[in-house]
């Protein structure tokens, strides 16, 4: 009985994962070319799930359609975000970037709730459902698990197989060494700031397909805080390690969950989030470079 | 000796500071509210400054040692406030309880997180500070997600008028005393051996530690101290003065960078930095909500990547570069 | 003897750094390390300074094992060092940095921050800088950050000063000046300087009595300087073979 029900969890907990995989891909990526954090992760994410909102309700498109957009008008904020701030901040000591990664973050929330106002809001993409053994899948969220591998699919083969790939991976590697190469250090980081935010974006889209309700100005806050423990699960320089931290986690959420769930007196939800904490730091400290990073 | 005593020439300014700003708000009607939260933050601003602008890191859980204080001052009062002849020392062990409670915390932070650099720093301590409240609230410790709402039991304890007296003006003149306490560790720390190894760890931590410089250790006093002065404003500004303690805000990492920018408004790791930094946020704060309710934040954050970008110094680091080699290089630091 | 070091290997993953390195340094001598780029000049120094620590062999100083010794700990033991591109503590004074020196090296804990002042006060004006006293470190010319790194480590005391091409990039002239500077303070205070160079001509400026030649990790010769210059090897690993030798 519990059995079933931890798998069924975990099934949920690793489709989940994937979703949350990918949303961190963005951080990472830009964390690894930049050195920068971008704390302002989650308002990005929910720039992507208005867009979805508002192309569902207002123009009656599939969110499916809502991902490339996003994609591009997340790369369109990158590099605008990137040629008005960033760029002056790449050599600054981390208290500057992180600052205004926040302050960031915090322009999006308000302007947002400006156009949109802070209700909470959602939609109803009803396109049926699959039945497993152990639980049920609505079909928008076998898409949006879809989606998100195929794009980690994409991003993986842009980063091996094409030249701007390729600079950007020897920036990661060594800036300064990329630069005597002849690389431009100088787009590159542009083009990494502005593919993280239009993936980060994107997933904005794929997490409302998951999870179509509670879409207001604030929400991202919890998606930064999670996306933290995942980048660190899995190295916080490697996008790849990202989409697997994500899996990690999306697992250990539910099972955690449904454990905790068992013992009386203790609130469930909080306690896994704790242990999503207590991960976080232990890593930190044994392997900070991550469960499935290098060197 | 009287080298000695010139060295403490730039608390005047601050202490005069404090000295006007406590007139204002006792002698202009209306204005106490508005001086006790500029209070707050030069209070905590000045505490923060301690670890934050003096040594580079940056907590972003910096919070949570005003919440563990707060939980200090909340428990003390919630379990002692029967004991009748504890009198005025049920106050007296919230603020030890608070002072202990917060030092211990940054201890445990410090093991694990202060021998991460920079970004690994910063979301170490996002990790203890989440992961502390989740604690509290997931396993219930503490009233859990409830916390602790004690006002019934102050007023027990000491009679409603008193208890009134208590949550407003000596928690508002406690939190000013922190402050100058604050102003005065601070300058005690720059001055001394201690300020030069964390202005050294700061600006290239590896040539300090060839230079013989023992790093770890002067980050943890650095942290320590700045924790436990948290706990103080938390007991104080906090506990007293709401007379209840809430996780999901006695750790809401909103404040932790409402403080980043104090200290880095007015100057990371100068004397006066914290004060002038402050200032102009509460009164911004203040003046935005006033004028354009609603809409503060929208304003205020594009103003806040400006200076970042623009004016990383600070407003006193920018002041001391202007008077260089004039008389004010005593007092302004 | 100041400081030995028993076959000395760094490695870093699958490379050798430094590979089996022995060296014994007595107080106040002058020793000059040469080598090209990638000979693992600077490698050794951060083992000798505690940056790193060996895979294999032992470090002794005055008697103490430092092998695993952390580099705060080796300063106050002696062990001063300059860094090839200068790190200033740029926000501080020149006069700050400088004591800074005298407050953590071999004095550490024997001296207070003023007595720190006034050393840091005497050796600012042993090199030089008297007139940028009071000013930002950052805001110096390359040679004068040079010469503040030299009086900041000087400050510490030290019984063994590492000096990372301490002279690259200064006009002949301000290096003749250096090496007589470099004299006096070395039999003054008995310090044995270690230079690092990359190319033997700068050790003979007739400051090294002695010469150390690196090659890829390993050391290629140990002897006086006018020995060094004659030895075909030296020669061989600078400018290769004799025309006569190579082939056609």
């Amino acid at each position: 009985m519990i059995g079933a029900q931890l798998a069924g969890n975990l099934t949920q907990g690793l489709v989940l994962g994937g979703i949350y995989g990918m949303a961190t891909m963005g951080l990472s990526l830009i964390f690894g070319v930049l050195r920068v954090i971008n704390v302002g992760h989650g308002a990005f994410i929910m720039v992507g799930a208005f867009i979805t909102l508002w192309m569902f309700t207002a123009l009656g498109l599939a969110p499916i359609i809502a991902i490339p957009i996003a994609l591009v008008v997340g790369m369109a904020l990158g590099f605008i975000f990137f040629y008005s701030a960033m760029r002056r901040l790449i050599k600054a000591p981390e208290l500057t970037t992180l600052l205004a990664t926040f302050a960031i973050g915090i322009l999006l929330e308000e302007l947002i709730k400006l156009v949109f106002g802070s209700e909470f809001r959602g939609y109803n993409w009803a396109v049926g459902k699959i039945t497993l053994p152990i639980t049920v899948f609505p079909m928008s969220k076998i898409y949006a698990f879809i989606g998100s591998v195929a794009i980690a699919l994409l991003l993986y083969f842009w980063f091996k197989k094409t030249r701007a790939g390729t600079a950007v991976r020897s920036v990661v590697e060594d800036s300064e060494g990329a630069r005597v190469c002849g690389v431009n250090v100088g787009w590159v980081y542009a083009l990494s700031f502005a593919i993280g935010i239009g993936l980060t974006t994107a997933s904005g889209v794929l997490l409302t397909m998951f999870i179509p309700v509670g879409i207001n100005p604030y929400m991202g806050g919890g998606y930064t805080l999670k996306a933290f423990v995942i980048a660190v699960l899995g190295g916080l320089t490697s996008p790849y390690g990202a989409f697997f931290g994500g899996l990690i986690f999306g697992l250990i959420e539910n099972g955690s969950y449904t454990l905790f769930a068992l013992i009386p007196g203790v609130e469930a939800f909080a306690m896994t989030r704790f242990l999503s904490f207590v991960i976080l730091l232990l890593i930190l400290l044994i392997k900070p470079t991550g469960l499935l990073g290098a060197k | 000796m009287r080298a000695k005593i010139v060295k403490y020439y730039p608390l005047i300014p601050v202490y005069a500071g404090y000295f006007i700003l406590f007139m204002i708000g006792k002698n202009l009607p209306g204005m106490w509210q508005l001086v006790a939260m500029l209070a707050f933050y030069c209070a905590i601003g000045q505490a923060f400054n301690i670890f934050l602008g003096m040594t580079g890191y940056v907590d972003f859980g910096y919070v949570a040692f005003m919440g563990l204080g707060t939980y200090g001052m909340a428990l003390s009062i919630a379990y002692f406030y029967q004991v009748e002849w504890l009198g005025i020392g049920v106050i007296v062990i919230g603020l030890i309880l608070a002072i202990i409670m917060a030092s211990l915390l940054s201890m445990a932070v410090g093991a694990v997180a202060l021998r991460l650099r920079g970004a690994y720093f910063a979301i170490a301590t996002i990790g203890v500070n989440e992961g502390f409240r989740y604690l509290i609230e997931g396993a219930k410790i503490w009233g859990g997600s409830e916390g602790i709402i004690f006002s019934g039991q102050l007023s027990q304890a000491f009679g409603v008028e008193k208890a009134s007296e208590l949550s407003t003006f000596w928690a508002d003149i406690s939190v000013f005393l922190i402050a100058g306490i604050a102003a005065f560790i601070t300058i005690y720390y720059m001055r001394g051996k201690i300020g030069y190894a964390l202005t050294a760890l700061r600006e290239d931590e590896d040539a300090a530690k060839v230079m013989g410089i023992n790093v770890t250790r002067y980050k943890i006093i650095a942290f320590i101290t700045s924790a436990s002065l948290a706990g103080l404003v938390g007991a104080t500004a906090w506990a007293l003065k709401l007379t209840y303690v809430f996780p999901p805000e006695a750790f809401e990492i909103h404040y932790s960078v409402e403080f980043i920018i104090v200290v880095l408004l007015g100057g990371a790791g100068t004397l006066l930095g914290p004060i002038v930094g402050g200032l102009i946020y509460g009164l911004s704060k203040y003046w935005l909500a006033v004028i354009v309710p609603g809409f503060q934040l929208l304003i205020f954050a594009p103003i806040i990547i400006v200076i970042i970008v623009a004016f990383p110094e600070g407003v006193i680091g920018m002041l001391k570069q202007r008077i260089k080699g004039t008389v004010l290089e005593k007092f302004i630091i | 003897m100041l400081l030995k070091l028993e076959n000395i290997t760094k490695r870093f993953g699958g490379l050798i750094a430094v590979a089996n390195f022995s060296l014994e340094i007595n107080s106040g001598e002058s020793i000059a390390v040469v080598g090209p780029n990638g000979s693992g000049k600077t490698t050794l120094y951060n083992v000798i300074s505690g940056v790193y620590f060996p895979e294999e062999g032992r470090a002794i100083f005055e008697g103490k094992d430092i092998t695993h010794l952390p580099p705060y700990k080796r300063a106050s033991l002696g062990i001063g060092r300059t860094f090839q591109i200068p790190r200033p503590f740029s926000s501080a004074s020149v006069r700050e940095n400088v004591a800074v020196g005298a407050l953590f090296g071999r004095l550490s804990g024997k001296v207070s921050v003023d007595e720190s002042l006034e050393i840091a006060d005497r050796t600012i004006e042993l090199v030089g800088l008297q007139p940028h006293r009071d000013k930002a470190a950052g805001a110096l010319t390359p040679v004068e950050k040079k010469l503040m790194e030299i009086a900041r480590a000087l400050a510490m005391k030290p019984r063994l000063l590492l000096m990372d091409e301490a002279m690259a990039g200064m006009h002949p002239r301000d290096i003749d000046g250096m090496v007589r500077f470099l004299k006096k303070i070395k039999e003054e205070e008995n310090i044995a300087v270690v230079s690092m160079v990359e190319h033997i001509m700068r050790a003979v400026a007739g400051f090294a009595e002695r010469v150390v030649v690196m090659h890829q990790g390993a050391k290629l010769c140990d002897e006086t300087t006018e020995q060094a210059l004659r030895d075909p090897r030296v020669v061989e690993v600078y400018l290769g073979r004799p025309p006569e030798e190579s082939h056609a």
